[in-house]
């Protein structure tokens, strides 16, 4: 067990039980680097977790106060547990894409719209991996999944076009990065800086699944073969003859994806579980009943 | 125990005072020391439709806010009247003669023209619900009239001196 | 004491207050918006949050995420938010985190009727999630007074239980005026058993306990304890795990730390039955009020009837039903939920009468009632039926 591990998680949880060659454990350990260097104790944060490859891998692997929420709901958990806990208690949220694109979008665009100081890291895995590898709202299009057989027809949240990084962005989080989990230095300083925001902040961490994505949508087993063809969805002019096999189902278009910084407003806007505290304490409590139902404000 | 229960029932159209009227005689019972209990009904949507307010007041526990057989029944709308006459058969029914054509030949009603005096005297069509919840106070001998004026205060936000006075108005109504 | 004539929903936004709510969360939906709007008016006044959420589910879990975080919490609606519910209502009884629940039932199904009393929830209040292997606790005021009083019991159980508890209202006992009674003073308060005690933080590690106890504090996350929530099986300190075992202790905790403390929520009120009459009148909520006084106006004719009117539905209280009786249910529904629980208790005669929308007339229930005697049928009125 490394340092980080022994600072941050607990004995029973490692090693984690994921599938060999998966990368989720480097996106977490990215989270709990920026930790470390940001000086954060195992007490500073509450660590929720989603449902799926992520949300199972990451549950209760944090030593301190942790939850696992309902599949796409941890994030309205999150708002509420928020309003219960003190302004410097951090809360990090690890989910993946179904969770977080899929299913628990509403909520999410919700505490974005809130800017509710939550950090979320999403790992996407391309799919719902853990349920065997189905289709989901970032898998490229034309992937042959177990429910895309004959390749995925139907448009994502993830492309040139349709970013669900833009939606975010509209929906007002003042913090969004988008990473591959093999992304370093510059992955961990997009963390910090998420962690930093006093409000909704989310890196979205693009990881390689080999046993389903790998193997079946891009029928490759090789993880070094693999894992160039995640690099090649940043660098699509990357000079590299398997790109070209690998890619030969895959919308081509697909392959520009903006890597690093997308939105920094970190302190731009009010995290409002903050305003509202602020509001409930400075509240004029002799004032006249703001209704006139006639029983007063005070009763 | 309970001595006595009286059931009341208010019914009109929306924007008439229904639920305001029902409410006065119910906090008017609670400052005179008794107990009630109020049950409100929308037939269809809120204005246009029928709203009813059913009242119970008692010296005792209420078990059922039910009213089944109506000691006062105040018909506001020719709708209302012919809905809820039946529940007041061996009650008293006051209806308001400008909005009501009442069966004829029916014994224990009596026409009250709360909408006319509220016009003529107060100068507001408003204030009809006042006035005949003066008259009906008149009715409830058990009801101090200064529980339902110091009711009728606290709960009008607008209009308190024209609804006070209005009061005043139904109360000193000789209807035969 | 300060008597005031409000509505149920009123009674229950300043019961809710007094016992220390912390935080509300809810979605509007007739007829349980009011309680909203109150708590929008009134629970900033106490300090505490008020959130308005983007459906019922979400609704919901802020609820169980700021109890979770050690606040007091509850959030209200009616039938088509309380199904919504059903995610996290699940979450909160696996991880044991107490919240409470307004259910003010209308008539459906769906949308039905909105602003009409029904009692369509009375099994989705006993399994109002999926996957079995818990009890629920559920309160239900029979009117205004009962609503005050229900919601502070419902938090105090809560707390207990370590669970979500539902107060299951209906339209008529949230939208009804009564005269109640309000707390003033520290004494007055004091009798009502309130502040209630503050919220504790279970220490850990074992913070779920291999027993059926009650009082052990729930998880609450934020005070450095090492707690761990979650909708997996638990180990006793918190990790998920698929052992079998470890289930079946999980599900036995949850089952029976209710089951066996059933006498703790029994709030059940008889009426005339110090004479172990023959006929018995069976309901819960609004229609209970109509029972009572049918009861009674029976006695004063001679007929010896007596009322079991619940107050706590579940745990059932099957020890209240005998089998030689011959028993009535009165309920706000016409498909008969409470007639099978009661038929199932007592294993006898039982007969069913259904309205919704309103309440029976006490000359119906007395008609029927009288029918009963000397081992009648019911004669064929509309919309009554001998059960099963």
């Amino acid at each position: 067990m490394d340092k980080l591990s022994e600072k941050y998680l607990r004995p029973k949880k490692i090693p984690s039980t994921a599938c060999s060659g998966c990368g989720l454990g480097q996106v977490h350990k990215r989270v709990l680097l920026a930790m470390d260097e940001l000086g954060l104790n195992v007490h500073d944060v509450v660590w929720g977790t989603g449902i799926g490859c992520a949300g199972r891998q990451t549950f209760n692997t944090w030593k301190g106060d942790n939850f696992a929420g309902t599949h796409g709901r941890v994030y309205a958990l999150a708002a509420g547990l928020r309003m219960a806990l003190p302004r410097e208690k951090k809360i990090v949220l690890t989910v993946g894409d179904g969770d977080a694109f899929g299913i628990g979008l509403k909520h999410l665009l919700h505490c974005a719209r809130r800017n509710l100081d939550m950090t979320v890291i999403v790992a996407d895995n391309f799919g719902y991996q853990s349920t065997g590898g189905q289709f989901g709202l970032t898998t490229p299009p034309g992937s042959v999944t177990d429910s895309s057989p004959y390749g995925l027809g139907e448009t994502g949240w993830l492309g040139p076009e349709l970013d669900i990084l833009e939606i975010l962005k509209a929906a007002g989080a003042t913090f969004l990065a988008r990473h591959l989990s093999l992304d370093g230095k510059a992955s961990v300083e997009n963390v910090k800086r998420a962690l930093l925001n006093p409000g909704f902040s989310l890196v979205h961490f693009i990881y390689p699944c080999l046993t389903h994505f790998g193997a079946v949508s891009l029928s490759e087993r090789d993880k070094g073969k693999v894992i160039t063809w995640f690099k090649g969805l940043f660098e699509p002019g990357a000079e590299n003859p398997d790109l070209e096999r690998l890619n030969r189902r895959v919308d081509p278009g697909f392959l520009k994806l903006k890597r690093g910084l997308y939105v920094d407003a970190s302190g731009s806007r009010a995290d409002y579980s903050q305003s509202l505290k602020d509001w409930t304490k400075n509240l004029n409590r002799d004032g006249p009943d703001p209704v006139g139902t006639g029983q007063g404000a005070k009763k | 125990m309970n001595s006595f229960r009286r059931e009341i029932l208010i019914s009109g159209f929306g924007g008439q005072g229904v639920v305001l009227a029902g409410r006065s005689l119910g906090l008017a019972a609670v400052h005179g020391g008794l107990e009630a209990t109020m049950l409100i009904s929308h037939g269809t949507e809120t204005r246009g439709g029928y709203v009813r307010s059913q009242l119970v007041i008692s010296d005792g526990e209420i078990d059922s806010p039910v009213v089944e057989r109506a000691d006062v029944f105040l018909a506001l709308s020719q709708a209302a009247y012919e809905r809820f006459r039946g529940m007041a058969l061996n009650g008293l029914t006051l209806y308001d003669s400008d909005l009501v054509e009442p069966t004829e030949g029916l014994t224990h009603q009596l026409a009250l023209p709360a909408r006319r005096i509220a016009i003529e005297s107060l100068g507001t069509e408003q204030a009809a619900n006042m006035v005949a919840l003066g008259h009906i106070a008149k009715l409830l001998d058990f009801l101090p009239f200064d529980c339902l004026r110091q009711a009728v205060t606290e709960l009008s936000k607008r209009g308190r001196e024209v609804n006070l006075a209005a009061l005043e108005l139904g109360r000193s109504l000789e209807l035969e | 004491m300060r008597k005031v004539f409000d509505t149920g929903n009123a009674a229950i936004t300043e019961a809710a207050i007094l016992a220390g709510l912390n935080f509300y969360s809810g979605y509007p939906i007739t007829p349980a918006t009011e309680i909203a709007e109150n708590m929008s008016r009134r629970l900033p006044m106490a300090g505490g949050y008020y959130l308005q959420a983007e459906d019922e589910t979400a609704a919901f879990h802020m609820a169980v995420g700021a109890a979770m975080g050690g606040m007091r919490a509850m959030t209200s609606t009616s039938g088509p938010g309380y199904v919504l519910y059903a995610d996290p209502y699940g979450w909160a009884i696996g991880s044991e985190i107490p919240v409470v629940i307004l259910n003010a039932q209308r008539v459906g199904p769906v949308s039905g009727i909105t602003g009409a009393p029904g009692q369509g929830e009375f099994y989705l209040s006993r399994y109002p999630t999926h996957g079995g292997n818990f009890e629920t606790i559920v309160l239900a005021p029979e009117g205004v007074r009962d609503a005050f009083e229900l919601t502070i019991e419902a938090f105090r159980l809560a707390e207990r239980f370590r669970t979500p508890v539902t107060v299951l209202a209906d339209q008529l006992v949230t939208d009804g005026w009564e005269a109640f009674e309000v707390p003033e003073d520290a004494f007055e308060l004091e009798r009502l058993g309130l502040p209630l005690p503050k919220r504790k933080a279970h220490q850990g590690p074992d913070f779920y306990p291999r027993s059926d106890g009650i009082d052990i504090p729930p998880v609450v996350l934020g005070r450095g304890t090492g707690g761990a929530c979650s909708d997996w099986t638990p180990t006793e300190e918190g990790y998920d795990t698929e052992e079998i075992e470890a289930q079946m202790k999980h599900s036995y905790r949850l089952i029976y730390k209710i089951r066996n403390n059933r006498q703790l929520i029994d709030r059940s009120v008889l009426t005339r039955m110090e004479d172990d009459p023959p006929v018995v009148l069976v309901s819960y909520g609004s229609p209970s009020r109509v029972v009572r006084k049918a009861v009674k106006e029976g006695r004063a004719k001679g007929l010896r009837v007596g009322a079991i009117s619940l107050k706590s539905l579940w745990p059932f209280q099957d020890a209240l039903f005998k089998k030689d009786k011959i028993h009535l249910v009165v309920e706000l529904n016409h498909d008969g939920q409470l007639v099978r629980e009661v038929q199932r208790a007592s294993g006898g005669r039982v007969h069913f009468l259904g309205r919704c929308g309103e309440l029976p007339t006490v000359s119906e229930l007395l008609e029927i009632a009288r029918s009963l005697f000397g081992g009648g049928r019911p004669r064929p009125i509309k919309n009554v039926r001998e059960a099963w």
